[in-house]
């Protein structure tokens, strides 16, 4: 009896899972169905979600022709990197300092890190446009990364990381002698991989899909990111050209999805560490 | 400290171990100071002097393309408690976070608890739910503008099906923030669950086993006096990480709707950047700014005041 | 033209303009709207660096849309990002030169001896000129015309081959073709975004938005009732359903919609996206008051930016070489805009044969005449202005306020924006 009550259970369970999933994955289907059409079938009267005629490679190669996608894939993966580094390399000992270390302005960094946590960069962009402009540093990788050098998001995840790491490594590490800076270089950091890895996903996706900043400080193709490229499809009035803006979705994406896939468990892990759990 | 301590035994032993410990505390502080320095030095420059540029310009009346501005006092303030779409504005933002936070919380930690709970397919799902939040979602708008068009959008077809006559999703005012407020959901459900199922892996098992000793017996109970409890750090920081973002919502309505029809989906952050950067008042769209960050900073203390005394850490 | 020939010339202009003869000068060149325009501008910068070897063009990355373009440069002007020349939506001219960041055209104009043999008419460089300044010269120029969907005509029980000529008839056979069922609509009007469609529908009728000394609110006249009362019309008795922009021009595309009113700019893409599945016919815009009513002029055109007297030059070059025959012949096939060039119109050289194998660009050629430009409200709220017009359509649309109401408020909002002074 209760056999047959907990089989049911589970049936259930994943029964409303694969339910949720496949509604969480309409939209994906729906964009690869679109991709992989031609312009003429895309808006039809009848619903077909394989198209007639496979036009998904006609769609990729107009993704490919249109813009210069291998570049902004690099573009892309530039900014975020140097955005990722600078993030981490800044962080991490801010956060070292606030938890580990006799710090008065403890209590006044929080509040800082709070405050910022608030304050999104629509606010702050015109002022740092304005200033960007007058040392002459728009539309390079600079313009693009250097405003969001400074997380406090990752301030604060790294500090709730190291608040849960036990006081004994710092203490065995400072008993040889180690100078503090050695103990971020050869203790923490090392010890922090599963929060660097949390952080690094939030991190990467959310300046691989921005579209704001990028928008307002690059004009030219060269230093243009994903998103931005994905523009060139984009005719407000005339209708966009669906099939290949999907197409260029679809590329953008994937590789965002590919990198979760490998890092997914160490990503909740790392979450799970950080002590966001309570 | 150690060589100090055995190096120089001196007689009164209990004297100099306070002023070492005091030059100890002095060196571990100006150690703390240079360690977070490059952080306080760009929260500094990329946030705080950012910010004070935006309340200085809320006192002008700037506007992008001229050349010179007057100091105009609190006038764009003024202006905006009387500017009717600043109002609806504010309005229409508090409706849609209204929704989209506790639905995106919930719904987060429903699936948290499923995946937990399920051993198949759990990276399949995880990875599933999680897509949402790492997809582009300017691009993402224009598939469900799509997937929601009134005459040939396949949702409404499938109520049809079922004889259903589906709404004008996106293009009434009376279902438009809630269209929005769906996909506001869909995107950030991913983002909550991930942080559930961290804050879930953390639950320590025996106290799963105690509560049963104690009589919690069905999942209910278990949940109720176990897991809810446990969670509330999590909860807390997910609500708070999802009023921001839902209060920041921007893309959906600038690719979708244009705060229309008849300003039913106008926005906070749709109409700061309406007001400065395409009529280019920069002043008043600045005091729309300051605006919104008091907004997003009362509403924080609220949440903390209410939450926090609610709220078990371990 | 050999190319010893072709330098020759070029160097002889160049001396004109007193620039060192062949120093390389690049342009940077912005333009919005890159899905309809990057093909265009493509093929049209090769064939002028072809002519010009002497001067370079280099596209800076596009906007989206006009709205996005202006503000680029705004937030450029006078810092070295801003473009050499820039292309900017006919209505939103006056912004630029109330702001002084363009360069007055005038005086290159008066320099020139041939610019009415050119194509460039008195009446195609007044879409362009704010004041007594000429902005610009007109690049892209569109009218709006009716787009109709043959086989729901047909379906109707009505001769597809001689569509409606008024509203009243369009109204009519709207209603049947709702009525036909299967989630089939009657018309659809581009009312959302701007004030351009409301525009065709106040001209047509005969009024303007301002009095003439532009101080005092003039669409509420009896034009103006005319034309928001058939907005209502279009709801109420013609089946017109509540969409957004994109929802419309996607269900008329699918076939689910008799009738579509909007720009001519849209028919390369319509063209594309219909493909074989029904039979797209266009046809004339109906006027409210057919002899007095007028259609605005949609569409952008070509601006210069640089201060450089060097760069003006070749920029001037380039406007002139866009704008002219050659550019037209090139945006017409393209995108769907009229000519904004007489020459280009009705030479065999250019587009002649053009129209005659692609009739469904002929509705917008054949009201050419009737062209005026789309009215720029004067002051720092133009955008603001078009928005609040748009938002009081909605309401009639949504049928939630009469068209009295609707207009009233809009009058009243509108003269509140415009500048006191």
């Amino acid at each position: 009896m209760k056999n047959v009550a907990l089989f049911s259970m589970r049936n259930l369970r994943l029964g409303i899972l694969s339910a949720g999933a496949l509604l969480f994955l309409t939209p994906y289907i729906w964009m690869i169905s679109t991709a992989a059409k031609s312009r003429e079938e895309i808006f039809s009267s009848s619903l077909t979600l394989l198209p007639q005629h496979w036009a998904l490679w006609e769609n990729l190669a107009k993704a490919f022709s249109q813009v210069p996608m291998g570049q902004l894939l690099l573009n892309g993966l530039i900014v975020c990197a140097l955005i990722f580094f600078f993030q981490v390399a800044i962080a991490i000992p801010c956060a070292y300092a606030m938890a580990k270390l006799r710090f008065r302005a403890a209590q006044t960094m929080m509040t800082l890190v709070m405050l910022g946590l608030l304050i999104p960069i629509h606010a702050t962009a015109l002022p740092i446009y304005v200033a960007l402009n007058k040392v002459g540093m728009l539309n390079s990788y600079f313009a693009l990364s250097a405003p969001f050098f400074i997380s406090v998001f990752g301030i604060f995840l790294f500090l709730q990381f190291f608040r849960a790491m036990p006081d004994d490594l710092i203490a065995a590490a400072r008993l040889d002698g180690m100078s503090e800076l050695a103990i971020v270089n050869r203790v923490i950091v090392p010890n922090a991989w599963p929060a660097v890895t949390a952080f690094a996903i939030f991190s990467v996706v959310a300046h691989w899909n921005d579209l704001f900043w990028p928008l307002i400080v690059i004009t030219g193709t060269e230093r243009a990111t994903p998103p931005l490229g994905l523009l060139f499809f984009r005719a407000a009035e005339a209708g966009d050209d669906y099939g290949a803006l999907m197409a260029a979705t679809l590329i953008i994406t994937l590789p965002l999805v590919a990198a979760f896939l490998l890092a997914q468990r160490r990503f909740i892990e790392g979450i799970t560490l950080t002590g966001l759990k309570g | 400290m150690r060589e100090i301590a055995t190096t120089h035994p001196l007689p009164d032993n209990r004297f100099v171990a306070k002023q070492a410990a005091i030059r100890a505390a002095k060196r571990e502080e100006w150690v703390a100071w240079q360690l977070a320095a490059p952080a306080i030095l760009l929260i500094v420059v990329l946030i705080l002097l950012p910010t004070l540029a935006v309340l200085v310009f809320s006192l002008t009346n700037y506007e992008l393309g001229y050349d010179d501005f007057q100091f105009v006092g609190l006038d764009n303030y003024i202006e905006l408690f009387r500017d009717r779409t600043f109002l609806i504005s504010l309005k229409n933002t508090a409706i849609y976070t209204a929704i989209v936070t506790p639905f995106s919380v919930f719904i987060g930690l429903g699936v948290a608890l499923l995946i937990e709970g399920e051993k198949r397919g759990r990276t399949f799902f995880r990875t599933v739910y999680f897509l949402p939040v790492a997809s582009l979602l300017v691009a993402m708008a224009t598939v469900f503008q799509y997937l929601l068009h009134p005459t040939i959008g396949p949702v409404n077809a499938i109520l049809s099906m079922i004889g259903i006559a589906g709404p004008n999703w996106l293009g009434s005012s009376s279902t438009v923030l809630f269209s929005l407020a769906i996909i506001g959901i869909w995107q950030s459900v991913g983002f909550n669950m991930v942080l559930f199922l961290a804050g879930l892996t953390a639950i320590p098992r025996e106290l799963y086993a105690a509560a049963e000793v104690d009589g919690a017996k069905g999942s209910w109970e278990r949940f109720r006096l176990v897991t809810w409890p446990m969670l509330g750090p999590t909860t807390l920081f997910v609500t708070t990480i999802s009023v921001i973002n839902a209060v920041k919502v921007f893309e959906t309505v600038k690719t979708l709707t244009e705060g229309g029809p008849n300003k039913s989906s106008e926005v906070l952050l749709f109409t700061i950047y309406q007001e400065g950067f395409v009529f280019l008042r920069v002043g008043y769209a600045s005091a729309m700014t300051v605006i919104f960050l008091a907004f997003l900073i009362v509403l924080m203390l609220v949440q903390y005041r209410v939450l926090d005394r609610r709220v078990h850490y371990t | 033209m050999s190319f010893f020939r072709k330098t020759i010339v070029a160097a002889a202009i160049a001396t004109v303009f007193s620039i060192p003869a062949f120093a390389e000068t690049t342009l940077n060149v912005h333009y919005p709207m890159p899905g309809f325009f990057k093909d265009v501008m493509d093929v049209i910068s090769k064939k002028f660096m072809e002519e010009n070897p002497d001067i370079k063009i280099n596209f800076v990355s596009p906007s989206a849309t006009y709205e996005e373009g202006i503000q680029t440069i705004l937030r450029q002007a006078g810092t070295a990002e801003m473009p050499d020349i820039t292309f900017i939506g006919l209505n939103r001219l006056r912004m630029i030169a109330e702001r002084g960041v363009n360069l007055d055209m005038e005086p290159l104009i008066a320099k020139e001896t041939d610019m009415e043999s050119q194509g460039f008419s008195d009446n195609i460089l007044r879409l362009a000129q704010v004041g007594n300044q000429q902005v610009g010269l007109a690049f892209a120029t569109s009218n709006p015309i009716m787009y109709y969907n043959a086989d729901l005509i047909r379906q109707a029980g009505d001769n597809p081959d001689q569509p409606p000529k008024t509203w009243d008839e369009v109204i009519a056979l709207g209603a049947k073709i709702k009525a036909l069922g299967n989630g089939n609509e009657g018309i659809d009007f581009r009312w959302q975004g701007d004030d351009w469609m409301f525009s065709a529908l106040l001209f047509g009728a005969g009024g303007t938005m301002l009095s003439p000394d532009e101080k005092k609110v003039a669409f509420n006249g009896p034009e103006g009732v005319a034309a928001f009362n058939l907005v209502s019309r279009l709801v109420k008795d013609g089946g017109m359903p509540v969409l957004t922009k994109q929802a419309g021009e996607q269900a008329f595309v699918a076939g689910k919609v008799g009738f579509t009113f909007q720009t001519t700019g849209a028919l390369r893409n319509t063209i594309k996206n219909v493909g074989s599945k029904f039979d797209l016919r266009t046809g004339p815009l109906p006027l409210l008051n057919p002899e007095k009513g007028r259609l605005p002029t949609g569409g952008n055109a070509v601006v210069i930016l640089t201060k450089d007297t060097a760069k003006q030059a070749a920029a001037w070059k380039f406007a002139k070489f866009a704008a002219g025959p050659y550019g037209a012949s090139v945006v017409v096939p393209g995108t769907g805009y009229v000519p904004n060039n007489e020459l280009a119109a009705k030479s065999p050289e250019y587009l002649a044969d053009f129209y005659k194998q692609n009739p469904l660009f002929q509705a917008g050629l054949n009201q050419m005449n009737l062209m005026i430009p789309w009215y720029a409200f004067p002051g720092s709220n133009g955008v603001k202005v078009t928005q609040t017009i748009v938002d009081n359509l909605s309401r009639v649309v949504e049928q939630t306020a009469t068209p009295e109401e609707a207009l009233n408020s809009a009058a009243d909002e509108v003269q509140k924006l415009l500048p006191r002074r």
